[in-house]
C-alpha cells in the first residue's frame, strides 16, 4: 500500500495538480474573486447609440460618460464599448434610477452667439474648479487654439450680447461677452461669471456649470435601452444561495454514487477531484481577473456536472476491466476516447456563444458570454488536470476492483 | 407559453421592490397606472414585503422610481428595449444554430461513419425539442438563461450517446446486448447524478431565492431535457445502432 501511495504522489499528473490547487489557492487568497454585479449588487446598464460609429468616436462617447459620471461622484464604475453601437455602464452599489438619471442626459453640449454654434464639447481642453465669492461664482476653463480663434472670430465687437450654452439643446446658461474678448484677440484661457442669491445657490450654479463644461460632448444621440440592477443584499443572497445550491448538489451526486457502487471510499475521490476541479476553475478566474456572475457559476456547475460524469465513465471502465493490469490500461485509454469526445462536443457546442460575447459585445445574449467561457475553460481544466488525476488514482489503488 | 416573464427577449420591464408599507395589489396597481400614465402595468406576485411588478413597455426607471416614493423601493430593475430584445433573439438563433453545427462536424470527425454519428445527432435534436416543449408546458419562458440550458443540454445530451455508440461499436468482447447494458449502466448512472445536482439547484433556487430565475430556469430545463434524454439514448439510439449492426453484418 505504501509502495502505492509513493508511486502514486511521483506520477508528474498528480504532483502538477497538487502545485496546481496550491498555486489556485494562493491566487484566490492573495487576489480574491471579482464577484459580478449581480452577486455584489449594482446596475448594469446598456446604452444604445443612434449608430454605428469607429473605434475613434466610441472612445470619445465612453470617456464623456466615464467623466460625466465621476463628475457627479458615482464611484466604481466601468464604462466599457460594446461593439460598435453599444456602450455598457457598470456600477457598483447604486440605485438604477440615479445612475439612469445621469446616464440618461446625454449631454451635448454647444455654445452659441446669435445663431451660430462658435464651441463644441470637444473644443474645451479643461476645466478648474469653480471658485465661489460670496453669492457670486467662477468657472473658469481652457480652449483649445482652434477652439479660441473660432470663438474670438465670433465674438468680435458683440461686447454685452450673450453667450447661449446649451445642453442637450437646453439653454443652461446665458453669460454676456466681457469688452476683452470682444476685442477678437484668441484667449485660451476663459471663465464664466455669475451671480446668485445665496452662496448655496451659487455652489449648485458653479458645480452645473463645472459639468457641463467638463462632460464634453457626444458626438452621437444616445438611448438607454436596458437597465438591469440587483440590490447588494440581494445579490449576498444569490451569492449564498449558489454556495448552499452546490453542496447541496454535491450532496445529491454523493448519494447516488454510493447507492450505484455501493462504497462509500470511491466517493472521496470524486468529492476531492471535484473540489479541485472548482478550486482550479476558481483560481484560474482570480489571475485573469474573471467577473464570477451569475451565469458564470452556472457554467462552473456545467463543467463540474460533465466532470463527475466523466468520473462515472473512467470508474465503470475500469471495474469492467478488472484483473490483468494491461487490460486496466487498455480500458482507461478507451474511458478517455468517450471523455475527449464528449469534451470536444462541447466546447464546440458553447463556442458560438463566446464568438457573440467577444465579437459584439455583452449585449442581447452576449451576457451568456461569461456563462460559455467558463464552461470551456472548467472542462479544460478537467480533461486535461483532474480528470487524468483521477483515472491514475483509481488504477493505482484499484479501489472500484476491491468493492 | 407563458408571457409574463420574457422580458428578456419581447421588451419591457421588470422590477422586484420592497414594500414600505401595506398595498393590495389592486391598490399598487391603480397606484402605478395612475402616475405613469399607462395601463399595461401588472402586479405579478406580493409575498409579504415582495412585490415583483411587470411593465409592458420599455418603462423608463427614473420615473418608476419616483411614482413609489413613499410606497415601494426598487429591489431590482431589469427593463430591455424592442430594439435590443429584437438583436437578442436573432443572436440566439445564430448561436443554437452554430453550436448545433459545431456540435454535428464534431461528432463526424470523431465516428467517421454516417449512421453512427447521424444517430447521436438525431437524439441530441430530439432532447432539444422535447426540452422546449417541456418549456412551453410548464410555463418556462424562452430567455438569455434558458439558451444557455439547452446550449448545456447539447454537451449534456453527446455525453451519453458517444458513451453508448463507442462501447457498442469498439469493443469487441461480448454480445451488443451486454455491450449496450453496460453502458446503459454507466450512463444512466450519469444522468441520474446530473438530474439529482441539478434537482437541488432548482429547489434551492425556487425555495430560497426566488429572485434567482436565471439559475432555477437552468435547473428546469437541464431536468426535463436530461429525462428525455435516458429516453432517446437508450430507446432510440441503441436501436438504431442495433439495426445498423444488424445490416452491416
Amino acid at each position: 500500500m505504501n509502495r502505492k501511495v509513493s508511486k502514486f504522489l511521483k506520477d508528474y499528473r498528480v504532483i502538477l495538480l497538487i502545485v496546481l490547487v496550491a498555486a489556485s489557492i494562493t491566487a484566490i487568497s492573495t487576489m480574491g474573486i471579482q464577484q459580478g454585479l449581480d452577486l455584489q449588487g449594482g446596475s448594469l446598464i446598456q446604452i444604445q447609440l443612434e449608430r454605428p460609429v469607429d473605434a475613434a468616436t466610441m472612445n470619445t462617447v465612453t470617456s464623456v460618460l466615464d467623466k460625466r459620471l465621476n463628475i457627479f461622484g458615482v464611484k466604481d464604475v466601468k464604462v466599457r464599448a460594446s461593439g460598435d453601437q453599444n456602450v455598457i455602464v457598470e456600477i457598483a452599489g447604486v440605485q438604477p434610477d440615479q445612475v439612469a438619471d445621469i446616464v440618461g442626459k446625454p449631454g451635448k453640449f454647444e455654445a452659441k452667439i446669435g445663431n451660430e454654434t462658435v464651441l463644441t464639447g470637444t473644443d474645451i481642453v479643461s476645466v478648474q474648479p469653480p471658485i465661489i465669492t460670496g453669492n457670486e461664482w467662477e468657472v473658469p476653463f481652457r480652449l483649445s487654439t482652434d477652439g479660441a480663434r473660432k470663438f474670438a472670430e465670433a465674438a468680435r465687437g458683440k461686447a454685452g450680447e450673450p453667450v447661449k450654452m446649451y445642453l442637450d439643446d437646453r439653454l443652461i446658461t446665458a453669460p454676456e461677452i466681457s469688452a476683452e474678448v470682444a476685442t477678437g484677440k484668441p484667449v485660451t484661457d476663459v471663465r464664466i461669471t455669475g451671480a446668485e442669491n445665496s452662496k448655496a445657490e451659487a455652489e449648485v450654479q458653479a458645480k452645473e456649470i463645472e459639468t457641463l463644461l467638463k462632460s464634453g460632448s457626444l458626438p452621437v444621440k444616445v438611448k438607454i435601452v436596458g437597465v438591469s440592477s440587483v440590490s447588494p443584499e440581494l445579490g449576498k443572497q444569490f451569492a449564498e444561495g449558489a454556495v448552499i445550491a452546490g453542496l447541496l448538489a454535491v450532496l445529491a451526486i454523493a448519494v447516488i454514487l454510493i447507492v450505484r457502487y455501493r462504497s462509500p471510499i470511491l466517493v472521496l475521490p470524486i468529492f476531492f477531484t471535484t473540489l479541485a476541479e472548482l478550486l482550479l476553475i476558481l483560481g484560474a478566474a482570480a489571475v485573469i481577473r474573471w467577473n464570477i456572475d451569475l451565469a458564470a457559476i452556472a457554467g462552473i456547475l456545467a463543467a463540474i456536472g460533465t466532470g463527475v460524469d466523466d468520473q462515472i465513465i473512467i470508474t465503470d471502465e475500469v471495474l469492467s476491466g478488472e484483473g490483468r493490469r494491461t487490460r486496466r490500461k487498455f480500458r482507461i485509454k478507451d474511458a478517455f476516447f468517450i471523455i475527449f469526445a464528449s469534451a470536444g462536443t462541447l466546447i464546440a457546442a458553447m463556442l458560438p456563444l463566446a464568438y457573440i460575447g467577444f465579437s459584439r459585445g455583452a449585449t442581447g445574449i452576449g451576457l451568456l458570454a461569461g456563462f460559455a467561457f467558463t464552461t470551456v475553460l472548467g472542462v479544460i481544466i478537467g480533461v486535461f488536470i483532474t480528470r487524468p488525476v483521477y483515472a491514475r488514482f483509481i488504477e493505482t489503488f484499484n479501489v472500484a476492483g476491491r468493492k | 407559453m407563458d408571457s409574463t416573464r420574457v422580458v428578456d427577449l419581447k421588451g419591457g420591464a421588470l422590477a422586484e421592490l420592497t414594500l414600505e408599507k401595506s398595498v393590495t395589489q389592486a391598490e399598487l396597481e391603480s397606484l402605478l397606472r395612475e402616475k405613469l400614465g399607462t395601463g399595461d402595468i401588472k402586479v405579478l406576485s406580493i409575498r409579504g414585503e415582495r412585490v415583483t411588478v411587470q411593465f409592458g413597455t420599455d418603462m423608463d426607471v427614473v420615473k418608476v422610481s419616483e411614482a413609489l416614493r413613499g410606497t415601494a423601493t426598487i429591489n431590482s430593475y431589469k427593463a430591455v428595449g424592442p430594439v435590443l430584445s429584437k438583436q437578442a433573439m436573432n443572436q440566439i438563433y445564430w448561436a443554437i444554430g452554430f453550436a448545433f453545427l459545431f456540435m454535428s462536424v464534431t461528432v463526424f470527425i470523431i465516428f467517421r461513419d454516417p449512421v453512427p454519428s447521424l444517430a447521436v445527432i438525431l437524439a441530441a435534436a430530439s432532447d432539444i425539442i422535447i426540452a422546449v416543449g417541456g418549456m412551453s408546458l410548464f410555463g418556462i419562458p424562452l430567455s438569455l438563461a434558458s439558451v444557455g440550458a439547452i446550449l448545456m443540454l447539447i454537451g449534456y445530451s453527446v455525453d451519453t450517446d458517444i458513451l453508448l455508440t463507442t462501447r457498442v461499436l469498439k469493443r469487441r468482447k461480448g454480445t451488443i446486448n451486454e455491450r449496450a447494458l453496460g453502458a446503459m449502466k454507466t450512463g444512466v448512472t450519469m444522468s441520474i447524478a446530473a438530474i439529482a445536482s441539478m434537482a437541488a439547484l432548482y429547489l434551492v433556487t425556487v425555495f430560497v431565492m426566488p429572485e434567482a430565475r436565471v439559475l432555477s430556469d437552468i435547473a428546469a430545463v437541464l431536468i426535463i431535457g436530461l429525462l428525455a434524454d435516458i429516453l432517446t439514448t437508450w430507446l432510440m439510439n441503441l436501436g438504431i445502432l442495433r439495426w445498423y449492426l444488424e445490416v452491416r453484418s
